[in-house]
């Protein structure tokens, strides 16, 4: 399988955070959602592989390529959207598309006003008169239109209502019928990377918590559950965070078959949601 | 580059009209005020030259486009190299508005062949670098921000230095020194005799001033965090 992104050992370090040492990739023709809570790191890992910061060690490789070295070479095949869209408020549509198309050697303007028309705007609409959503749709018309072959976006879901997330993850999920595609976006809203993604990255506290295919980690991770005190984390294996109620004892488990066959007594064990691990690892107390 | 000229063009073509509408008047006032054409060229180039930077670098301040530029397929490199040819650009419409409205404004106190010389041309030319191989690298490291900070700093340390030029007292302290031998340069530059060699050393010293400042700038916008 080919990667469309693979990075290794990046760090990057803030006052107060620290990217450290992620390395994952992103397999080609796939969707990769990367989660984490907020802060957690994961608009630092986009912003690296656009290279809009300096990272202080490691490698990027966009198709292959260093993505410092070929830089305009591997964005001319990036669709790129903003948690919050960066263009110029007070222009038209057609204005901005028009100063932003030049760059693109594939631009495609029937394409480009097809999306618009389908995301139901017009290009004489003026940017700042647009509602979020609307501005995300507009971004995303923008990222389309050059027949990227990554789009990468950072949390496009946010703050959008849950009809136009349906759209867009609809959007997303058609985009990478054509093989060549990847999708690589960011959320802390699970239920979107649940909906669409093949593939999650985890990223806690500037850390990589584990990059597998989006099955493989619903289908071995797990809660056990158990009344009272009854239970302790060091005898559930793989066990990596718990929380405590005022009525159960809960442990994630990184590995639910063993748990189960280690057959402790009072306990049930569920298959965990994305949520149930991001909680666990972020908020829980971890155990490792 | 000319991608980056084109967009920024685009995305501050009706702020460019409004700066040509203001200079008009603007043009009118000092046309029929000051007496040197070196001076009148330098000044009105730099208002444009100035207010190129401020516009575009206002308007990536408030709507953050600095980031949108850089998402774009092309290095950062190119980007500055846009952001001078831009000003360049600003400076060489300056000019051509200079002597455009020198020619038809029936009120200013020189004729257009007072300007067209290759000497006031020059000596404009040069100074007009000096300011800007100072403020560019500055808006494009700083933004808006560092250009106001630059500005209002250097105003204050000049009041500081004219203060201190006085309370020192003496005529030979180095405060004065330094004033004088920057009013000596400048009048070298506005009275010494043309010769070719004199104009060539010009041309040369705004070329490398130039270059110093396009340098300073790409290391400086390479280490920018968006």
């Amino acid at each position: 399988m080919d990667n469309a992104i693979e990075i290794k050992g990046l760090r990057k370090e803030y006052k107060g955070f620290k990217l450290d040492d992620v390395t994952f990739a992103v397999p080609q023709g796939y969707i990769m959602g990367l989660i984490g809570p907020n802060g957690a790191g994961k608009t630092t890992v986009i912003k690296l592989i656009m290279n809009l910061i300096r990272r202080h060690a490691g490698e990027v490789r966009v198709f292959g390529l260093d993505n410092l070295r070929h830089e305009p070479e591997i964005k001319s095949r990036i669709g790129f959207v903003y948690d919050v869209p960066r263009f110029p408020e007070d222009l038209r549509l057609q204005t901005i598309a028009s100063a932003v198309s030049a760059f693109y050697r594939k631009w495609d303007e029937v394409r480009f006003r097809g999306l618009l028309e389908e995301f139901q705007l017009s290009p004489r609409q003026v940017f700042k008169k647009l509602s979020h959503g609307m501005k995300m749709k507009f971004s995303l018309a923008v990222a389309l239109a050059h027949d990227a072959d990554l789009i990468l976006m950072d949390e496009p879901t946010a703050g959008l209502d849950p009809v136009f997330r349906f759209e867009l993850l609809t959007k997303l999920r058609a985009l990478i019928q054509d093989e060549r595609k990847t999708v690589l976006f960011s959320s802390h809203i699970t239920s979107d990377l649940e909906r669409v993604a093949d593939f999650v990255t985890f990223i806690d506290k500037g850390r990589l918590v584990f990059s597998a295919a989006k099955d493989e980690v619903l289908e071995t991770w797990g809660v056990v559950r158990a009344a009272g005190d009854g239970l302790r984390p060091e005898d559930v294996p793989e066990a990596r965070g718990f929380r405590r109620t005022e009525h159960r004892f809960e442990v994630l488990t990184s590995d639910i078959a063993a748990a189960r066959r280690a057959s402790l007594p009072g306990v049930v064990c569920d298959k965990a949601s994305l949520e149930d691990i991001m909680f666990f690892v972020s908020k829980g107390n971890a155990h490792a | 580059m000319l991608k980056i000229l084109r967009l920024e063009y685009i995305l501050n073509r009706r702020q460019i009209f409004i700066i040509m509408a203001i200079f008009t008047v603007y043009f009118a006032y000092m046309a029929y005020r000051i007496d040197s054409p070196r001076v009148f060229v330098v000044t009105t180039s730099i208002m444009i030259g100035l207010s190129m930077p401020f516009v575009i670098l206002g308007r990536e301040d408030k709507f953050k486009t600095a980031a949108l530029v850089c998402s774009l397929p092309v290095r950062r490199a190119t980007v500055v190299l846009g952001k001078y040819a831009a000003t360049w650009a600003a400076i060489g419409l300056g000019l051509g508005y200079t002597l455009f409205f020198t020619a038809v404004f029936p009120f200013t106190k020189f004729g257009i062949g007072e300007i067209l010389t290759a000497r006031t041309l020059l000596v404009s030319l040069f100074l007009i670098s000096l300011i800007f191989a100072v403020i560019l690298p500055f808006t494009i490291r700083f933004g808006l921000t560092g250009i106001i900070i630059l500005l209002v700093g250097c105003q204050l340390l000049g009041i500081l230095a004219l203060i201190l030029a006085q309370v020192m007292g003496g005529v030979r302290n180095p405060l004065r020194l330094v004033f004088r031998a920057i009013e000596n340069g400048l009048r070298a530059l506005l009275t010494r005799e043309v010769t070719p060699g004199f104009l060539l050393t010009l041309l040369a010293a705004i070329v490398a001033v130039n270059a110093a400042s396009l340098l300073i700038s790409r290391v400086l916008y390479a280490r920018r965090e968006l």
